[in-house]
């Protein structure tokens, strides 16, 4: 978009809903900043100082939060490397090969799209207890990886590319995983940096399952253990710290928006077209 | 031995035939032009050379070598895509070198191919750059010289000039023709630009329908056309094809054109069984003169002044449209009834089956 033509009457409405995502975000954080006890007595204490740091200070100190970042990081970016890996598979063979039942097959993951997590929470409950895969991070992975997302935004993206590529690397003596890999995969790279990025958001955030699936805290993700903290806010931890928490849950999100801001912003304004 | 041996070769697309039959024989470094419309088969058969697509039937032999179950890669021919097909993620270099590398060519000699061809085609100074940072007539050579590298015993051009503008299509058309006296194998292009297969081919098979309609060297194709079709497709403008009547006169058929006019050929009269005849008459055998002063007169439809030269379309007095050829400065004008003097001796005719009787050799 042209930034010198905007309307200003859509400036204003813009500026009103920015104002409107960031305001929660911005009391949090000062939220984060004031002391347990002070906030016990006024929360609106945090609208003036003085501020300090000891919340977060309390997390550094110790405590199970570590542990859940890095169970949320091995478990976002493990789920990440799965789907790229297996969806640029299964885009390039129903993109480009052809087996028997092709159609059909896509079909069914066309049809995966339709069918909500809550439909098979219980079977996959049962599968993973009969695996004895629960409490383990292949348990938090696996779900994750059979989206069908994935494979119909990377089939599409595959049947893009210009089929001359293949047959001048044919003729080029590629074999046809050699196409795949050294000729189409390096040019689905935007489409990768998008499912990529989407995918992380999307596991880091992750709720419902990481809940049902890791009961014990030391496999807690992020978003399970800062859940589990908060049944005994105001207290003994305070909203200081359960704030103080939520902020730093937060940062590995931000750090991945700062990085592939403009990623996000073309898939979600592609997906809008 | 044939470079290319093309032996009875069948290709349809479900139930709908694309290619009927086709056998043909190149001599070595022979290059030959696929000409035909759209939908003539031509492109097909050049990706069943290329093992792009399989034959329902027949074989392709290069260098006495049944290629046709090979797979691309292992036919020993290299081919220039229409649209370049370069590599974008892959620097000139890089896409120079994918196929000797897939090919396991050492290293050292990879870099002296690459250097060689880059020599060849002036391109040496972008070789680390990417095909996205390349006018398309330096893509083009990029896409020559990926298949010049390879040492291929036969080049498949598709189309290889169609996306060049005039100026730079006419330089590297003859920068083929330079490259091909520089290599040692054949040539096949795929045309629908027959100025293109004149220049560069020694031989023109013309396509049409599934089938070869002719093969010949280019003036052969030009003067005697096999059948109507061939005689309308080549050459710009087209032939005239003027239905006529044969009156009988002597050893050489004389025809009379439907406004009444005769003309004399020198087309043997054996051969014929009667029915329908088209006269052909290639524009240039149309002289534009004063009225009654030609074989017959027409009515000026259309001028088009072409600098040495102006094309005159007019239409006889049957109704007939006929293109007649007058001088650089010509006066004619829209209207005008003109005079068509018919060179007779230079005339074709097409029996009705299409097939083309020409004036006796020498006459």
């Amino acid at each position: 978009m042209n930034r010198d033509r905007m309307p200003p009457l859509a400036l204003v409405l813009t500026l009103v809903g920015a104002a409107a995502m960031v305001a929660p975000l911005v009391w949090t954080v000062l939220l984060s900043l004031k002391s347990n006890a002070e906030l016990l007595q006024d929360t609106g204490a945090a609208f003036r100082g003085p501020y300090t740091l000891e919340n977060y200070g309390a997390i550094l100190k110790g405590d199970m939060v570590f542990r859940w970042l890095l169970n949320s990081l091995i478990v976002s970016l493990g789920t990440t490397a799965g789907v790229l890996a297996l969806s640029s598979l299964a885009g390039f063979a129903f993109a480009r090969l052809d087996f028997p039942f092709r159609r059909t097959l896509f079909v069914f993951v066309l049809l995966g799209l339709a069918i909500p997590e809550q439909a098979v929470i219980l079977p996959q409950h049962r599968l993973f207890a009969w695996l004895g895969l629960h409490n383990s991070y292949p348990g938090l992975i696996l779900p994750g990886l059979v989206g069908s997302f994935g494979v119909f935004f990377m089939t599409q993206y595959f049947r893009g590319l210009p089929r001359d590529l293949d047959e001048a690397a044919a003729l080029d003596g590629a074999s046809t995983f050699q196409i795949f890999a050294r000729v189409l995969l390096p040019l689905t790279v935007p489409a990768q940096a998008t499912l990529g990025v989407f995918t992380f958001l999307g596991s880091w955030n992750a709720y419902w399952w990481p809940l049902i699936s890791a009961t014990t805290s030391d496999r807690f993700t992020l978003t399970v253990g800062l859940a589990s903290a908060q049944a005994n806010y105001a207290q003994t931890n305070g909203l200081g710290y359960l704030m103080a928490q939520a902020v730093f849950a937060s940062l590995p999100i931000l750090i991945v928006y700062v990085l592939f801001q403009r990623q996000i912003v073309n898939a979600i304004g592609g997906a809008v077209k | 031995m044939n470079s290319l041996e093309l032996i009875n070769v069948r290709k349809a697309y479900g139930k709908t035939p694309v290619l009927d039959d086709i056998s043909l024989a190149l001599e070595p470094r022979e290059f030959v032009a696929f000409l035909g419309p759209s939908g003539s088969g031509k492109s097909t058969l050049l990706r069943i050379i290329a093992g792009l697509e399989t034959a329902d039937a027949g074989e392709v032999r290069l260098d006495g070598r049944r290629i046709d179950q090979l797979p691309p890669g292992d036919r020993g021919v290299a081919m220039v895509f229409q649209h370049y097909a370069l590599y974008p993620h892959m620097t000139v270099r890089g896409n120079m070198a994918f196929g000797l590398k897939n090919a396991h060519v050492p290293p050292a000699e990879i870099a002296a191919r690459v250097a060689e061809a880059a020599r060849i085609l002036e391109i040496e100074a972008h070789l680390d750059k990417r095909p996205g940072q390349l006018s398309g007539g330096q893509r083009q050579r990029v896409a020559i010289g990926r298949a010049i590298v390879k040492h291929p015993r036969l080049f498949l051009l598709d189309e290889p000039l169609s996306n060049l503008d005039a100026a730079l299509r006419m330089r590297t058309r003859l920068e083929l023709a330079d490259l091909r006296q520089r290599v040692d194998a054949a040539f096949v292009m795929v045309t629908h630009d027959q100025a293109e297969a004149m220049t560069l081919a020694d031989r023109i098979v013309v396509m049409n329908d599934r089938r070869i309609q002719q093969v010949g060297a280019p003036m052969e194709i030009y003067l005697r056309p096999a059948n109507s079709f061939v005689a309308r497709f080549v050459g710009s403008p087209a032939m005239n094809l003027l239905p006529v009547e044969p009156v009988a006169n002597g050893a050489l058929v004389r025809v009379r054109l439907g406004d009444g006019a005769e003309v004399e050929t020198r087309v043997a009269l054996n051969g014929f069984g009667g029915g329908t005849l088209e006269l052909g008459l290639r524009p240039e055998n149309v002289e534009v003169t004063a009225p009654g002063g030609g074989t017959t007169d027409a009515k000026v439809e259309l001028v088009e002044r072409l600098g040495e030269r102006t094309l005159v379309y007019a239409k006889l007095r049957s109704g007939d449209e006929i293109t007649g050829e007058d001088e650089g400065n010509s006066r004619v004008r829209v209207g005008d009834v003109v005079g068509l003097r018919i060179k007779g001796e230079r005339a074709h005719l097409f029996d009705a089956q299409g097939v083309g009787h020409h004036a006796e050799a020498g006459a």
